[in-house]
């Protein structure tokens, strides 16, 4: 079966600063710099499944999914969607791909959202026997059925990155692109969405899209690709990924200690790994990864009283993809 | 107009009032009618009809304001309200959003010419022939595509510069003073006239107050016609490289989504 996506090598590279026309006819230097935004991508996505791009912001996530739209053109690299190539067949790409790239802010908000739909069937070449049928079809796909003749500015957020959705789902296409599709949403419009976007892999139909919540990726992707500086640092399942940090647990401790922890600190790592350390006004917050957070918690404890050091908190918590994200980056994903 | 009917009394306003003010403003600087005036006035405007003169030029006026911002008013709009993007993730031509969304202002534009002739019949006793505001319709008719490709070729800049409304003000401003919208061309130095018989809008004004004012029929004006089909031949197809050619440049430097 043809991969839904398939990216080779993809760089985008953007200039930094200006080079004025009077620059040039000064003969100025170009002091423009280049900035590597996506950085050697390699991707495929399988048809049928639902893939996540996660990443902090200024990842590369959102300037490789517009690459993969055709809004922009990488710096090198190939890309086929759907078997076509998006360089020469742009128009046959967007005519296949359902894309929510800017959510709400995309939509006309003097308009209703039935009318909203009417204007994109018909930039979709929708034809026009069978708009009204997919125009249904799009708005019960995200239940938005009821709320079809309100003006879209009435809608509340959750409603409005709905109805993007409903929009993307117009041509009826096998493969759905989504960018951050529940940011700024509150929990149950996330969840609300998180439940069309199942619904649409139940339809068959593949799943790209973005994210910098971790919940979400490990909830709703089958793969997900950490993306850190334009370069995907890890890809797997989520259980996969979870699995390479060869721990059951995580404990998060900070004590209160007066001097150097480096004594401390070596003899907790004899308990477990040591993820992540910082020692700030005297409290040291350590980040162990640990087969059993049983037998670690009380060694911790022992070490800290040996050091005359006093443990403040503790919290025992599962692997989760930030875990992932810090162990192949050094860095938390909301730094 | 369905959800701000009261758009509705702009109509009122810019083809009737403005014009209007302008005509009595005339009236008072030459003494109300006065022969030698008139007479002054026709030598150099090839009428003396001022009341039509000026109200074809605020009409013209308005063509021009609504055709040369529109296209890029609707692309500038779409690009900072975010929509300009989800527009060109569809199959449709590049080329629509380009052209298609003006098009919403052509009623308008038509409202604006439909309701002069009650206004000058009402407000000043001037009445026209129906034979002559029907040429007027069809040298109108072959001007507004002009309007429409300039106003296009402005929208394309757009993609790559953002923000053009001052260049497309300065541009408005030296159409009024250049092709004859407020006073005849004839007053204009001679070497602004040589640069006002390259604008289309200036055959279009002129054109339009011949067959409507001094009773031409279209054969007298057809040369100027064909020469405004050309130019807006050429201006169409310029703008249209120029689109593709910045919507391009718009892709590599990702200027689509930021503004």
């Amino acid at each position: 079966m043809t991969p839904a996506v398939v990216a080779t090598g993809l760089v985008k590279e953007f200039e930094k600063g200006r080079y004025t026309l009077w620059q040039r006819l000064r003969r100025e230097p170009d002091r423009r710099t280049r900035f590597r935004a996506v950085d050697g991508i390699d991707l495929r996505v399988e048809t049928g499944e639902i893939f996540g791009l996660l990443g902090p912001n200024g990842a590369g996530k959102t300037t490789t999914m517009k690459m993969l739209s055709t809004l922009l053109e990488p710096t090198s690299g190939t890309i086929e969607v759907l078997g076509i190539d998006v360089a020469r067949h742009p128009r046959e790409v967007r005519a296949r791909l359902g894309a929510m790239l800017s959510g709400e802010r995309s939509l006309y908000w003097k308009l209703t959202g039935r009318e909203n739909l009417e204007y994109f069937a018909a930039l979709y070449h929708v034809p026009p026997k069978d708009t009204r049928e997919r125009i249904d079809r799009s708005l019960a796909a995200v239940k938005l059925s009821d709320r079809e003749d309100d003006y879209v500015e009435r809608y509340s957020t959750g409603m409005r990155q709905r109805l993007a959705l409903a929009r993307a789902l117009l041509p009826d296409p096998p493969l759905v692109i989504l960018d951050e599709p529940t940011v700024g949403l509150d929990p149950q419009s996330s969840r609300d969405l998180r439940d069309r976007v199942r619904d649409l892999r139940a339809q068959g139909r593949t799943i790209l899209l973005t994210t910098h919540y971790m919940e979400e990726a490990d909830q709703l992707c089958d793969r997900v690709a950490i993306i850190d500086h334009g370069k995907i640092v890890a890809l797997d399942s989520p259980a996969a990924l979870k699995r390479t940090i060869r721990a059951e647990e995580i404990v998060r401790l900070e004590i209160g200690l007066h001097g150097d922890g480096s004594g401390l600190l070596a003899q907790l790592g004899r308990a477990g790994t040591i993820a992540r350390q910082q020692q700030t006004n005297g409290t040291l917050a350590v980040t162990i990864h640990c087969s059993s957070a049983r037998d670690l918690v009380p060694a911790a404890f022992d070490a800290a009283r040996a050091h005359g050091a006093t443990v403040q908190h503790v919290e025992v918590v599962p692997v989760t993809l930030e875990d992932v994200f810090l162990s192949v980056t050094g860095r938390e994903l909301r730094e | 107009m369905r959800r701000y009917p009261t758009l509705l009394l702009s109509v009122l306003f810019w083809p009737i009032l403005l014009p209007a003010a302008a005509v009595l403003m005339g009236r008072a600087y030459s003494g109300s009618n006065d022969p030698q005036a008139i007479e002054a006035f026709a030598q150099r405007a090839g009428t003396s009809e001022v009341t039509g003169f000026v109200f074809v030029g605020y009409a013209m006026y308005m063509w021009l304001s609504a055709m040369l911002w529109g296209p890029g008013s609707a692309l500038r709009t779409e690009q900072v309200r975010g929509s300009l993007e989800a527009v060109f993730l569809t199959p449709a031509s590049r080329l629509v959003p380009l052209f298609a969304p003006p098009i919403a202002a052509l009623p308008a534009i038509i409202l604006d010419f439909v309701v002069i002739f009650p206004a000058m019949w009402l407000l000043f006793g001037v009445v026209l022939p129906v034979d002559a505001m029907l040429r007027a319709v069809a040298v109108a008719m072959v001007g507004i595509p002009a309007l429409y490709a300039i106003g296009a070729l402005f929208a394309s800049l757009v993609l790559r510069y953002g923000e053009i409304g001052p260049v497309v003000h300065l541009t408005r401003g030296i159409f009024v003073l250049a092709c004859g919208i407020t006073f005849p061309v004839a007053m204009l130095p001679a070497w602004a006239q040589v640069g006002a018989a390259l604008l289309p809008p200036t055959y279009t004004v002129a054109d339009t107050r011949a067959v409507l004012l001094r009773g031409e029929g279209l054969g007298a004006v057809a040369s100027d016609l064909i020469f405004v089909v050309a130019l807006t031949v050429i201006v169409g197809v310029l703008a249209s490289v120029v689109f593709r050619w910045l919507d391009q440049s718009a892709r590599r430097t990702g200027m689509l989504g930021r503004y």
